[in-house]
């Protein structure tokens, strides 16, 4: 579980096996240098700190659902990326319409 | 094991992984560790216009587990080598 | 910080916990061990659609089944200025007092939780609320 250690700290993006989207807020101005994850264990389980879910809809732009601290089991991860804050700030999310990521189906 | 040594011969080539959610995703591949997690660098999002979910995502780590296929880059794939490990693999386990 | 220190620091801390299936507990950590196993009490649990409630005294859950859980976010400092003072006092008390085994500064409490009590709710999967 190696490759996790480049994450710590950063501003992440996780996909989760239910097809939910986990992110940290784009920076705002003083962003709390919390707002990345935080720790991560052997088994890929992980700590993430003032994250947000996206909620996306075709129907709707996407919406973000503050969670706060979050303890997410490492059987649950599908992908967890790391992201350019530039680009990320750059999209209006409201204007985004897209289905949600389906759930993981073995 | 066999599968994970051929993964770490391909460090640095472009593949493409086929994810259990659908999502086709190519990028290179950085790292690979004994469960097939894969770390990939300078990711794209197959039909992106469908899955904007990953637009901002520079590089990313996929559990090993989630993965459906990954497509390698043919010419850096030595078949007949591998044929022949296999064999050799499956032989010492029938011994063992 | 691994995520079981924070498990650890989050005893006697209210806790929302989501199985795969979907169901949602509330409630005060009790005790958790290495597995994630974790007891609750003053429970409020509610099933995968979100229409129906209960309230439990006190539950055990099996590691495997969560999905995850939301804990205070005042954790984090804590556990952060824990792990701190624990380094320092390793540094300033090198062999003076071995404290048990403090091995990274998280409080070792936490024992073997329940003995595989009652598991609720099943392995389906689901959105929850």
């Amino acid at each position: 579980m190696s490759s996790l250690q480049g994450y710590v700290d950063r501003r992440v993006l996780l996909i989760l096996q239910d097809g939910r989207v986990i992110v940290f807020p784009a920076s705002k101005p003083n962003a709390n240098p919390q707002g990345v994850m935080v720790g991560f264990d052997q088994k890929s389980n992980v700590v993430l700190s003032d994250s947000k879910e996206r909620i996306y809809s075709i129907d709707a732009g996407v919406e973000e659902a503050p969670l706060g601290l979050y303890l997410v089991k490492g059987d649950m991860i599908v992908l967890i990326g790391e992201l350019d804050d530039a680009v990320d700030q750059a999209v209006d999310l409201g204007t985004i319409h897209a289905e949600p990521i389906p759930p993981i189906r073995y | 094991m066999l599968i994970f040594s051929v993964f770490k011969t391909l460090t640095d080539q472009q593949v493409t992984v086929e994810l259990k959610n659908d999502l086709s995703i190519t990028g290179v591949l950085k790292s690979v560790d004994q469960f097939l997690n894969i770390r990939l660098d300078n990711i794209k999002v197959l039909d992106e216009a469908r899955h904007p979910h990953m637009m901002a995502v520079k590089n990313c780590f996929i559990r090993g587990s989630v993965v459906r296929y990954v497509q390698l880059p043919s010419e850096h794939v030595d078949t007949q080598l591998l044929e022949d490990a296999t064999r050799r693999e499956s032989l010492a386990a029938v011994k063992r | 910080m691994l995520p079981l220190s924070l498990l650890n620091a989050a005893q006697n801390k209210p806790m929302l916990v989501e199985l795969k299936n979907g169901e949602t507990f509330n409630g005060h950590l009790v005790n958790c061990d290495n597995f994630m196993n974790i007891t609750l009490r003053e429970v409020y649990q509610t099933n995968t659609e979100g229409d129906r409630f209960w309230k439990l005294k006190e539950c055990y859950i099996r590691g495997s089944t969560i999905k995850y859980l939301r804990v205070p976010d005042t954790l984090l400092d804590a556990v952060k200025e824990e792990q701190n003072r624990a380094r320092d006092a390793g540094r300033g008390a090198r062999g003076a007092f071995v404290s048990g085994n403090r091995g990274r500064g998280a409080p070792s409490r936490g024992g073997r939780g329940g003995r595989g009590g009652p598991m609720r709710g099943g392995r389906g999967r689901g959105r929850g609320v």
